[in-house]
């Protein structure tokens, strides 16, 4: 591959065509996979480490955000609520894995289009939340066919609401 | 590079008297595609990553997921907001365009409304992201309680 945006070399080709390769896999389309009613629901540790795999891809390098630092390793962290929170769309992000039924071959050609989000109250980074999507719509816009999700995520352990959604998906 | 690297953090911050018409100050990202494929973001599907696979598929390079337009955005809001962002605010965003790979990515916002709540506003803005040439990516609006 020679393209500048992603120098690799030979090896590094090969690596990658392989990755690829072992991605492809038949799957129905998101329209025919999900039935409006359809609910879906996984529980999400959401340790130092998994926020710092979110924030530094976008480089948000937020110190409310840190649980985790280099040399000092694991900390309480400071923010306006005590310790260390999770960014604002952190759970909206990993909806995503909830909404697609995981244990199914991924929906290829799903685009995710639209999301109103709501933040209830502050997540504190060692939460574990529960994701719970609930499949309210499926409708066709300019040829275009729309799935549509409510989202309420969870503490597992007292309950406590912490972020509400309605989001769309694009499907073939 | 900062343009204003000796700017007032704390000035940035929504009060309740910040007027209507006050704009946001702007984020700008590069979409690296190094980042774009990493692996809690677009990993999992080569068109955020691969040239290879994007051009297969019709694109003309790799396209960002949407969610790390709406990660900058509310980046923006936090610096903003603050505290503010994290207790009964609501954000919406609309991808209307493909962030492409290479593109650098500059976000922007503006106080459209202020509506009296308690002892201080709930203040509405518009928000964006755009590419440098101005075509917006993704728009929308966020809602949060100063002053409350």
């Amino acid at each position: 591959m020679s393209n500048d945006l992603k120098p690799q070399t030979p090896v590094q080709a090969a690596q990658t065509r392989a990755f690829v390769k072992s991605l492809e896999q038949e799957s129905q389309t998101y329209w025919d996979m999900v039935e409006i009613g359809d609910e879906l629901s996984r529980d999400l540790h959401i340790t130092p480490e998994l926020v710092i795999l979110y924030l530094d891809p976008v480089e948000d390098y937020n110190p409310w955000y840190e649980g985790w630092r280099m040399n000092s390793w694991h900390i309480d962290g400071e923010s306006p609520f005590g310790g260390a929170i999770v960014p604002p769309l952190l759970v909206s992000h990993f909806v995503l894995s909830v909404q697609f039924d995981h244990t199914k071959p991924f929906a290829i050609g799903s685009i995710h289009t639209f999301h109103d989000s709501e933040i209830l109250e502050p997540i504190p980074i060692g939460a574990t939340v529960r994701i719970t999507t609930r499949a309210i719509d499926k409708y066709e816009k300019r040829g275009r066919r729309y799935v549509r999700h409510e989202v309420h995520v969870t503490d597992v352990a007292n309950d406590t609401l912490y972020f509400r959604e309605v989001r769309d998906i694009l499907s073939l | 590079m900062t343009d204003n690297g000796d700017l007032d953090l704390g000035s940035l911050r929504i009060t309740p008297e910040t007027p209507v018409g006050y704009e946001l100050h702007p984020i700008k990202k590069k979409a690296a595609i190094q980042l774009m494929g990493s692996r809690v973001w677009g990993r999992f599907n080569p068109n955020h990553w691969d040239p290879d696979y994007a051009q297969s598929t019709g694109l003309t390079d790799p396209i960002q997921t949407g969610e790390m337009s709406s990660a900058y955005i509310s980046e923006m809001c936090v610096n903003h907001f603050g505290a503010a962002m994290f207790r009964n605010a609501r954000i919406v965003c609309k991808y209307i365009a493909s962030t492409i790979a290479g593109e650098v990515i500059v976000t922007g916002g503006v106080i459209t409304e202020k509506t009296p709540k308690g002892n201080g506003f709930r203040f509405k803005a518009d928000i964006w992201s755009a590419n440098e040439a101005g075509d917006k990516k993704t728009v929308g609006w966020v809602e949060a309680d100063v002053g409350v």
